[in-house]
């Protein structure tokens, strides 16, 4: 079957079946490979991508109910060369030892800064427990969640949508 | 008889009936204080010991604790047609906690729902339930919470609608529902019913969600188990009118009140978990005996004929079905999100989810449940092993839930439509 998607701005076509899960469409067919394949049971959050503004785990997400809504992956935050706020955040604290979560801790945090510019440090807690880390690097996540909302807080540009 | 004469008595009458009213009102809603205690007594291990049991069958952590790091220290909202009313701290913190309690204190509280200051406390606080306690139960339960960590944590304000915030109220309502009369074992039935009968009276409190409520917020007894509602969930009846579309044996009854889990059976979800993570640790001989007294209700159940007997994967909807496009939505999602767990045809393990024709949540009578599992999913306790279903509430728009619930209701369980489906899942989102 054929489904449209709108991602990061831009309107793709993908011909697959309508119980593929979005996570594959985002990799395989159009090479955003952002978002990691975890668990595959919507546990670990390594998937994580939004949808219409809030943080879903694409393993578990059909593309058949996707329908018109938004999908936002971490390419859509910024580049390599031009890193997001966030993105910048999570470099500047070094978040990643082995990197595998991060695109999913990067986009539920997104998420949260999208509702939230300044969240507290219990609703930054709160709202990153479903997505797991097992190298052990929650505590820069946080810090790099906090360093991203203290500057969206001084008004400077979200990272493009 | 002059007119002034006349109009003196009348006076004197009003004023007369006026106070004795105001002695009555007083004598039904205040108490006098306790005095503080000023020294702790020392308790047997033994008796600690067994107050912990006897916690564990009350679920006093299911609203009393809502950090695990912080056990008992209270904070936990329960929302009722009255108001939001806040679980306190009953560690023993002398000062915001119950340090300062008598066992005199702590009896009067657990059996006439009166603070140690005198204030009558919500009955939320289920004292009607442990008014029926053994004095000897009660006493292992002050043994044991006077013997937990004290935690400084004030209780929160409580949030009541007009004029519900005035405690004294309460006193009218004790009148009515508070009966002081202690629990009397049925001599027709084995001591292992009437163990459980008292564990889930006394102590379990089964019927204050499992039986519905009045307008009055008060047991409506009449209605003994057939069903109730806790946090927005639908609770289910446990007698002739239980929704379980299979028969429930004793022996999985035992195993669902103990784990969560039974074949054949949704696992335990909304608040019944809690129940479940407390009941674990209760003495296994105190819940088998309660499964035995639940079960006798149970089993006045008429067996039914219902899809839960036939597995297999869920039918897409009929030709002619009048419905169809809602219908045809709903298979779509519950093809391609949920039938990759529920329907897959694996062997039941651990891992394996239920087929969706024997989810109690789709032969309930109204559809609260079925959405907070779809949206919220279940996790089990933190650092326990249980069953697991994400959320969907995020990946699913109101349109495809309202279909999915539809579909699952037909063609899952053969029942009639839930009227207000569309308005629940609106609601549900507020």
């Amino acid at each position: 079957m054929s489904f449209e998607l709108q991602v990061n701005g831009k309107r793709h076509t993908v011909d697959t079946d309508p119980d593929t899960p979005l996570l594959y469409v985002l990799r395989n067919e159009l090479a955003l490979n952002g978002a990691k394949f975890g668990c595959g049971l919507g546990q670990c959050g390594a998937c994580t991508v939004m949808l219409d503004g809030a943080p879903v785990m694409s393993c578990i997400v059909p593309v058949s109910v996707v329908g018109a809504r938004p999908v936002r992956t971490v390419e859509g935050l910024g580049t390599a060369a031009q890193p997001g706020v966030l993105q910048q955040a999570f470099i500047d604290e070094q978040a990643a030892q082995c990197g595998y979560c991060i695109a999913g801790m990067i986009m539920r945090a997104q998420a949260l800064l999208d509702q939230h510019p300044a969240p507290t440090d219990e609703q930054i807690r709160r709202h990153m427990m479903p997505n797991l880390c097992r190298c052990g690097t929650h505590m820069r996540i946080l810090r790099a969640v906090r360093r991203a909302a203290g500057r969206l807080g001084k008004g400077q540009a979200k990272g493009p949508a | 008889m002059t007119g002034i004469g006349r109009r003196r008595r009348f006076w004197r009458w009003l004023l007369l009936g006026a106070a004795l009213l105001g002695i009555a009102a007083v004598a039904v809603m205040w108490r006098p204080a306790l005095a503080p205690a000023t020294v702790m007594p020392r308790f047997e291990p033994g008796l600690v010991e067994r107050g912990a049991r006897v916690a564990a069958l009350g679920s006093c952590a299911a609203c009393h604790t809502v950090d695990p790091a912080r056990p008992f220290a209270g904070g936990f909202p329960i929302e009722t047609p009255f108001g939001t009313v806040y679980s306190t701290n009953i560690t023993p913190d002398a000062r915001t906690g119950i340090g300062g309690w008598s066992e005199e204190a702590f009896t009067r509280a657990m059996r006439n729902g009166v603070s140690r200051d005198g204030h009558l406390l919500y009955p939320a606080f289920p004292y009607n339930h442990y008014a029926r306690l053994g004095q000897d139960d009660v006493r292992a339960l002050y043994a044991y919470f006077m013997s937990r960590p004290p935690l400084a944590a004030a209780a929160r304000a409580n949030d009541m609608t007009f004029p519900f915030g005035f405690r004294p109220l309460v006193g009218f309502w004790n009148l009515l529902y508070l009966d002081g009369a202690p629990f009397r074992p049925d001599p027709k039935q084995s001591a292992q019913w009437n163990r459980g009968a008292y564990v889930a009276d006394a102590l379990a409190h089964c019927s204050a969600c499992h039986t519905p409520r009045t307008a009055l917020g008060g047991p409506d007894d009449k209605r003994f188990f057939d069903g109730g509602e806790a946090e927005d969930w639908y609770v289910p009846a446990l007698n002739a009118k239980s929704p379980s579309p299979l028969p429930w044996t004793r022996e999985h009854l035992a195993a669902y009140l103990r784990t969560g889990i039974a074949p054949g059976h949704a696992a335990a979800g909304g608040p019944m978990q809690g129940v479940a993570e407390n009941l674990r640790l209760a003495d296994p001989a105190d819940v088998e005996a309660l499964a035995t007294y639940i079960h006798s209700y149970l089993v006045q159940a008429p067996a039914r004929a219902t899809p839960a007997t036939r597995p297999g994967s869920l039918p897409a909807p009929k030709a002619d079905d009048p419905d169809l496009d809602r219908m045809r939505l709903g298979h779509q999602v519950y093809a391609n999100a949920c039938a990759r767990c529920h329907d897959a045809g694996r062997a039941e393990s651990s891992g394996t989810a239920l087929p969706l024709q024997q989810a109690v949540a789709l032969y309930d009578p109204d559809p609260r449940s079925l959405l907070h599992l779809v949206r919220e999913g279940i996790a089990p306790p933190d650092g326990e092993p249980a069953r697991w279903m994400p959320g969907f509430g995020a990946i699913l728009t109101d349109e495809q839930t309202v279909a999915l619930a539809a579909y699952l209701r037909r063609y899952g369980a053969a029942q009639a439509d839930w009227p207000d489906l569309a308005d629940r899942v609106r609601k549900g989102k507020q």
